[in-house]
């Protein structure tokens, strides 16, 4: 389906490694095999060397009721005096073990620990800092925060990232630190920023992005066009229309996204309008596809809160991983 | 090291939808709570025991949902006790202390030196010389020595001292997660399950028994008088009658649970008698016991000797401090270290909990909710004898196992010991069902504080609980009624 009516894209801030300033990515990991994977996708997207990898465990707080009024860390400081790492410790210290084996860290880089107490806990925040020789950085982070997704949030706001991922595994239930499905869908919801929520992640088969009539959404669609740029992932473009008589405002969507990401210098794989109740539509045609790309209009607040969005639905119901853009 | 140049900050306005969400439950305590005080008492009610019935069942369902910290509970408790029941601050702020909340704190500090001297190594040490590399006994011996440890210094502190010597065994005994995951679970569950059964066989063995005891001491006045029950200064149960009554349970469950456990994860010697050869070198490497160890553990016994001849005297609480105190004074332990090691917190909150009790109690609220919860019972003839014993075993292992059991036991042991009254049955033996039926929390993560710290090494998951859980549930309320039968009737 071709777009009979293109018209120039809005303006959009170009991302941080494409004007000269560093692109960040914050992965958000749990020891699972989602999240190694959500790493090995994060390393594809973040080749190059204009981008800095922030790996995240967030460590849920002791509320102390459970243990009996005795603070948990008594215990995590025992087990260090036995030689033993805390989990949180472990799974970054095996992403570590990831990166270097896909070349994207090499034990030879400059590395630099950084410590801070949290609500009386000694073992705290911890960040392990390395720095290449081409102006890389990689942080490991772990932190301590009252909720996962409040943690992932906090760090959101505090480092600014370009892309948030966050792996979102299947399985109902896991370890201390994982992140469950809720944490998955109130980071993607609440951040206002891109955030890709990483499920049964595959590469290589492209970004199914999916537009509508509006100038966020084709900002949207620009956003993830730069994105997949970076890790040479086909695009394609998709819009629904509810019913046939909104048939030509999707291809008006269809063609407004494929200038706007022309104009970037971006190629376009495939496009398609399809009628019918959007979110079905999405799901089922973004089978095939690494990612389905959707935009989110409200920024913020409680309009955010409150929308039950199609991408909502999407996030909650697609079997495989969402980005909801920025 | 170097210290992060940041701070931990709270979101930013813009976020406050999602604060609005994160606490929807205290938004929805807070109105229901508004509305059924607008409504009014039910016939039966006073309005000062109403108001501290939607109190406690506030508390109840913040614990279960934690919204908010723990600590901030019992805040709010404080508060609603003088805006809704109409008493004074002075006499909330007296209410928050007893010799059971000086007790859970004494006791509390003990457990934080106990952690700090590196015992566990000699622990360790003596369970691998005596177990040897069979799996089997290396199951058993976890479970009774972490039990028998657990009974005198808390389920708490056992489990934080143990949890590291599980978690070596594991690295020595797996590499690959799919060994790990094998090896793993029975293990952290042998010390876990020991901690919790053996944490009712002395008052110092949890929280949740020295909740019990202050509300035996509300329970004071004459059986069917309890609106004039007046607490009493020293505790009605001394630590000898406690042991006698409940000691027993844990040496009957300990074998019966550890066998359990073996039948369920199924490991394989072949996977232990290295793991064990390992552990012995390296504890081999250990300075043997010095001075400072001695006098810690010596400390601790002359506790329990104190505990044991003295509690009937003078409480609790006085005795654990008299230990704490010659800790601080001889440097054995610094108060830098158990300022960090306790939550202080949490401690108001039992405060809190066992002063809302005592309020359910003497504004006779228990009193009513426990007709209602008779008649109920007494539909499936569970209403009087070992068929109420039961029952107040299965309502307290049930509340465990969604909300922490220090909380369950302030939360519903008002209204199951009111129940017994009600019912003409002993307080006390409803006393030690609710106690011990609170122990029986093996099915979630937060039911036991032996249970949240295993679950903190990151080697078990939540499914495991269950499916190592139900059986010894099942198994323990059925010794917990044998005894109530056929053992405590003979205690007189």
């Amino acid at each position: 389906m071709s777009a009979e009516h293109p018209v120039a894209g809005p303006d959009l801030p170009p991302l941080r490694g494409q004007a000269g300033a560093r692109f960040r990515i914050l992965v958000c990991i749990d020891n699972s095999e989602e999240s190694n994977r959500a790493l090995r996708y994060a390393v594809r997207i973040g080749s190059g060397t204009d981008a800095d990898l922030t790996l995240l465990f967030v460590r849920p707080a002791d509320q102390g009721l459970e243990t009996g009024g005795m603070e948990i860390a008594v215990a995590r400081e025992n087990m260090l005096s036995w030689g033993l790492e805390l989990p949180g410790k472990n799974a970054l210290n095996q992403a570590r073990d990831t990166l270097i084996e896909l070349g994207f860290l090499s034990p030879e880089w400059e590395a630099q620990s950084r410590h801070v107490d949290v609500q009386g806990d000694p073992l705290g925040d911890y960040s392990m800092e390395y720095e290449g020789g081409d102006g890389r950085t990689i942080c490991l982070k772990l932190a301590v925060a009252p909720t996962h997704a409040r943690g992932i949030l906090e760090e959101c706001e505090r480092s600014e990232p370009d892309l948030v991922i966050v792996a979102m595994s299947e399985e109902r239930e896991g370890a201390a630190g994982k992140i469950t499905r809720q944490t998955a869908e109130t980071v993607a919801r609440e951040h206002t920023g891109t955030v890709l929520v990483a499920r049964e992640l595959e590469e290589s088969h492209g970004h199914l992005v999916c537009v509508w009539d509006n100038p966020e959404s084709i900002q949207a669609a620009r956003r993830d066009a730069e994105i997949a740029g970076r890790c040479m992932c086909p695009i394609h473009l998709f819009a629904v229309a509810p019913s046939e008589e909104e048939r030509s405002s999707a291809e008006t969507a269809i063609a407004n996204a494929e200038a706007a990401i022309k104009e970037a210098g971006i190629p376009i794989f495939g496009k398609k309008v399809m009628v019918g109740e959007p979110a079905e539509a999405i799901i089922e045609e973004g089978r095939g596809y690494s990612v389905i790309v959707m935009s989110s209009r409200s920024k913020t607040g409680l309009r955010r809160l409150l929308s039950a969005s199609t991408s909502l639905a999407v996030l909650q119901n697609a079997s495989n991983s969402v980005m909801i853009a920025r | 090291m170097v210290s992060l140049s940041h701070r931990r900050r709270a979101l930013p306005l813009r976020g406050f939808g999602y604060f609005l969400w994160e606490k929807r439950w205290l938004w929805l305590v807070v109105g229901l709570g508004a509305i059924l005080v607008a409504l009014g008492p039910p016939s039966g009610f006073s309005p000062a025991g109403y108001g501290a019935l939607i109190l406690l069942v506030g508390a109840a369902v913040l614990f279960v949902t934690e919204p908010i910290p723990a600590p901030a509970v019992a805040l709010l408790i404080v508060v609603g006790q003088v805006l809704f029941l109409g008493r004074s601050s002075t006499a909330v702020a007296q209410s928050l202390m007893s010799d059971a909340v000086l007790f859970i704190l004494g006791a509390l500090m003990l457990s934080v030196a106990m952690v700090k001297q590196r015992l566990d190594r000699r622990i360790a040490a003596l369970i691998v010389r005596v177990t040897g590399g069979s799996v089997v006994s290396v199951c058993f011996g976890l479970t009774l020595v972490s039990g028998a440890l657990a009974a005198l210094i808390g389920e708490h502190t056992v489990a934080a001292m143990m949890l590291p010597v599980a978690i070596t065994l594991v690295r020595h005994a797996a590499n690959d997660p799919a060994q790990i995951r094998r090896v793993a679970p029975v293990l952290l569950f042998s010390i876990a399950y020991g901690c919790a059964i053996a944490a009712i066989a002395t008052p110092a063995g949890a929280a949740r028994n020295a909740i019990v005891l202050a509300l035996w001491e509300g329970f004071a006045a004459p059986a069917g008088d309890a609106s004039s029950a007046t607490p009493l200064a020293q505790p009605t149960v001394d630590y000898v009658t406690w042991v006698l009554y409940a000691a027993p349970v844990f040496l009957v469950l300990a074998p019966l649970i550890a066998a359990l456990l073996i039948a369920t994860f199924r490991p394989r010697s072949a996977d232990f008698a290295d793991a064990v050869a390992a552990m012995k070198l390296q504890l081999a490497k250990e300075p043997p016991m010095g001075g400072r160890d001695y006098a810690v553990a010596g400390v601790f016994a002359l506790t329990v000797v104190g505990w044991v001849m003295f509690s009937g005297a003078f409480g609790y609480g006085p005795v654990a401090f008299v230990a704490v105190a010659f800790l601080l004074i001889t440097g054995l332990v610094r108060w830098a270290d158990l300022n960090a090691g306790v939550n202080w917190g949490v401690v108001v909150l039992y405060g809190a909990l066992i002063s809302l009790g005592l309020e359910l109690i003497n504004t006779g609220a228990a009193q009513s909710v426990a007709s209602i919860a008779l008649g109920l019972l007494g539909t499936l003839g569970l209403d009087d004898g070992l068929g109420l014993t039961a029952a107040i075993a299965v309502i307290s292992a049930g509340a465990s196992n969604i909300m922490s059991n220090g909380a369950a036991v302030a939360v519903i042991g008002p209204l199951t010991l009111q129940m017994a009254q009600g019912a003409g049955e002993s307080v006390i033996t409803a006393g030690f069902a609710t106690a011990i039926g609170s122990g029986f929390a093996f099915l979630s993560v937060i039911g036991t504080p032996a249970c949240t710290i295993i679950y903190s090494s990151g080697l078990v998951r939540p499914g495991d609980f269950v499916r190592a859980g139900i059986g010894p549930v099942v198994l323990s309320i059925l010794v917990l009624v044998f005894m109530a039968a056929f053992y405590w009737p003979l205690l007189g």
